[in-house]
């Protein structure tokens, strides 16, 4: 199990139990954390699932991929240099008790 | 068949056509899922339940063996489920990624919206469906599927009889055989620029399909194309017609517009939100399931009805009125999920940014023709089937 906090645009922070084997975008939705949209559930073709890491957990996985780059520049609040797409980053990859901050916006 | 749905019977095709949003607004609330008698499907008509279908690819998968797609087009990647699909979608990322759109195609839809608005400039007056969007959508379509030597009204003719074919549920005879002829005159275009394509790969849906690592079958690729005729005329058409209509008829909002051109953005999201130029698309039921309060049974069909769900109120507050102001909510005019519209960021380019822009910089003064009305039709599919504007030229 893998411990990730949300902080959400509000400001005000959640903290789930994520499950093996899903991504951060599938922990938020069936643990009902506000703030991401995911259009396409997943099939890199959107941008509205993006997040902000922290600085540790952004240095420890891989980086985003080609497609997950380009989308980045496309999502409706700028990149910073920790943002993913969460439906790419697999909880399994996070170290324990990961901080994962939703933007204001993701249309 | 289902084993505990609603049926209603209270509408005719015709007033489906007409206008279907009271239909919708009265589905929603007293049977957000339901049987359409006069259409021969159940219908699922609220947000939330749509996205329920929509994250769930194993109850409701997108293939079925009586589909009329399959049967018009060939088994196109809009029919397949789970890692086929996945692979298909991958095979056209070069034409349809943002980053292609912005590098490539942006400059030839300029050039194709200036070349239509030089010519008509002097007229004073057109019908934006007929003379601008129209030709405009099916001549960035030809780039963008990489037949550019077709004849734009041909591939208009042929987009239109795909669609007509996938809707044929009627069985007419004569809408087969324009889909055949369809069928076969997309096949021989591809043909005549099969050397070229090879010879010179570029962005376009073909040559994307031809280059990627791990091709799909040739039977496949020509099945994409047709898929994209069909689906990728029509759409930006209609919404660029529907755009012309809402800010001419809102004199408020095109203010704000013409004072800050970076509302384009939010002006084609709520215009596809406000009348979506796919009303609804279907899926299959692979279990017995409930959703929406009702109980559907392995094999029901089922018809997505994101128009109605870009309407409904638990989301959109005055959800009926064209609003750019509104609070920022995303809408499903796109689809949800796998099949999320894979032309989304050509589209957004090609209408929001470009086509629209133009129009109204270009041509000065632009308003509604006073002695023409516009008129919109259609359900399954719908938009203006006429905007008359005339401007000071």
């Amino acid at each position: 199990m893998t411990k990730l906090t949300f902080i959400l645009p509000d400001g005000s922070s959640q903290e789930v139990e994520a499950t093996a084997g899903h991504s951060v975008m599938k922990t938020a939705i069936s643990n009902s954390v506000n703030g991401i949209v995911a259009e396409c559930n997943g099939s890199l073709a959107c941008a509205t699932c993006h997040v902000f890491l922290d600085d540790a957990s952004a240095a420890q996985i891989d980086p985003p991929g080609e497609t997950e780059n380009d989308l980045l520049d496309f999502a409706a609040v700028e990149r910073q240099p920790t943002s993913r797409l969460s439906c790419q980053v697999m909880v399994d990859n996070l170290p324990d008790g990961a901080v994962i901050t939703m933007p204001e916006t993701q249309v | 068949m289902a084993i505990s749905v609603p049926e209603y019977d209270g509408v005719t095709l015709e007033q489906m056509y007409d206008d279907p949003y009271p239909t919708y607004a009265m589905l929603r609330k007293d049977a957000p899922v339901a049987w359409l008698k006069p259409a021969n499907i159940h219908v699922v008509t609220k947000y939330e339940d749509i996205m329920q279908v929509e994250r769930d690819q194993e109850t409701f998968p997108s293939y079925d063996n009586r589909s009329l797609m399959i049967k018009v087009m060939g088994h196109t990647l809009m029919r397949r489920d789970g890692d086929d699909h996945k692979r298909h979608r991958k095979s056209l990322e070069r034409t349809f990624s943002p980053v292609s759109v912005k590098r490539h195609w942006k400059p030839i839809f300029e050039r194709i919206a200036d070349e239509i608005i030089d010519d008509l400039y002097d007229k004073g007056q057109a019908d934006i469906f007929a003379d601008f969007a129209a030709p405009y959508a099916s001549r960035c379509l030809k780039e963008v599927i990489g037949l550019p030597n077709m004849d734009w009204q041909d591939l208009s003719t042929w987009s239109q009889a795909f669609m007509d074919g996938v809707g044929n549920y009627g069985n007419d005879p004569e809408t087969w055989a324009r889909a055949k002829a369809a069928f076969e005159g997309i096949d021989n275009a591809i043909e005549d620029h099969y050397d070229g394509l090879k010879a010179n790969p570029d962005y376009s849906a073909l040559s994307s399909m031809f280059e990627v690592e791990d091709p799909i079958d040739m039977a496949d690729i020509r099945a994409n194309i047709k898929v994209i005729v069909g689906g990728g005329l029509n759409e930006p058409r209609d919404v660029t017609c529907t755009i012309v209509y809402a800010l001419l008829t809102n004199p408020d909002q095109l203010k704000k517009f013409l004072a800050n051109p970076a509302l384009y953005k939010t002006i084609f999201e709520e215009a596809v939100r406000w009348v979506s130029p796919i009303g609804m698309y279907p899926r299959k039921v692979s279990k017995r399931v409930e959703i929406g309060g009702a109980i559907l049974d392995e094999g029901d069909a089922l018809g997505l009805v994101v128009a109605s769900a870009n309407r409904d109120s638990d989301r959109f507050e005055n959800a009926d009125k064209f609003d750019i102001d509104r609070e920022k909510m995303a809408h499903i005019g796109f689809g949800a999920g796998p099949h999320f519209c894979a032309g989304t960021w050509v589209a957004r380019a090609q209408v929001g940014e470009i086509a629209i822009p133009k129009l109204f910089e270009r041509l000065p003064n632009l308003r509604l023709d006073p002695e023409h009305e516009s008129k919109f039709g259609g359900w399954v599919f719908r938009g203006p089937l006429s905007v008359p504007v005339v401007w000071d030229a």
